[in-house]
């Protein structure tokens, strides 16, 4: 039987990709999507936890907040690479420094 | 023995979507391996006993959010790659700095000794509702008004600010079904 490791270890796995894409990427929507494997990584550990650990029902019920708020989330920041887009023609990370002093 | 097999079969497409995202300079290709990870971590909830989780995963994350993504890099992407690869010395830092996080990671995982019990019977949707419910009910009432400002916030943000007919030249290069769509 596996226990809770090996699904940790992915979890940290999918963290560090996710994290690499954010930092290595300049497309706001590329980050997006390394955004989604960070919070799926939690997700993944909330749910181990909750099932070979002796976390009980709580992890699965965290997970389940954890997807509404990543859909939000997305949302939001789609809206606003939108509105970016509209204003200076790319969705080039760089270039968004107007509100610099 | 399946256990770990099935393991293994989920596991590695997530990891190589991750490795395909990070390597690649197609948008379009990156929405469809965040597709593959998103099916992967739902058959490991399969595989965990969590149905409900992997069907709202499914459901929610490949339907929606994954639908949502392609969108975005449909109405944005015209002259786009803006550097998807970083420079040979950015490249390094970033390496190195992942590889030393993930080891740090790995080994305090598996020094950790984590408390364990074996995997009893699957999780019934119905546990969930109660949990939602009783234990969860204030955070989930917030989930709800979170979701209703998410809406909101969203269809406020993404309308145009001025009149399609005065737009910029920028915008009247839009193609049309985009125009009616936003107006």
């Amino acid at each position: 039987m596996m226990g809770v490791t090996p699904y940790v270890i992915l979890s940290a796995i999918l963290l560090v990709l996710g994290l690499a894409i954010v930092i290595s990427k300049r497309n706001a929507i590329v980050m997006l999507i390394g955004v989604e494997f960070i919070l799926n990584a939690a997700a993944l550990n909330l749910v181990a936890f909750s099932r070979h650990g002796i976390g009980g029902l709580s992890g699965q019920t965290a997970a389940l907040f954890v997807i509404v708020i990543a859909a939000a989330e997305a949302v939001v920041a789609l809206a606003i690479f939108l509105n970016f887009y509209h204003r200076i023609a790319t969705v080039d990370i760089d270039r968004g420094d107007q509100l610099k002093g | 023995m399946l256990e770990k097999l099935i393991f293994i079969l989920f596991a590695l497409p997530a990891v190589v979507a991750g490795l395909a995202i990070l390597l690649s300079t197609n948008i379009v290709r990156m929405a469809f391996w965040l597709i593959t990870m998103l099916i992967a971590v739902a058959g490991l909830y399969f595989l965990m006993g969590a149905y409900f989780l992997g069907v709202i995963q499914i459901l929610v994350y490949v339907g929606g959010v994954a639908v949502l993504l392609v969108f975005g890099v449909m109405l944005t992407s015209r002259q786009l790659a803006p550097k998807l690869r970083p420079g040979p010395s950015e490249a390094l830092w970033l390496g190195a700095v992942s590889v030393v996080l993930l080891a740090g990671l790995v080994l305090s995982i598996v020094h950790a000794g984590w408390q364990q019990k074996p995997i009893g019977a699957a999780d019934s949707p119905a546990d969930i509702g109660h949990s939602l419910l009783g234990d969860f009910l204030g955070p989930f009432e917030l989930a709800s008004v979170l979701l209703l400002v998410a809406l909101l916030g969203a269809a406020y943000l993404a309308r145009p600010k001025v009149p399609v007919s005065r737009a910029s030249p920028l915008a009247r290069e839009c193609p049309e079904g985009v125009k009616e769509a936003t107006s």
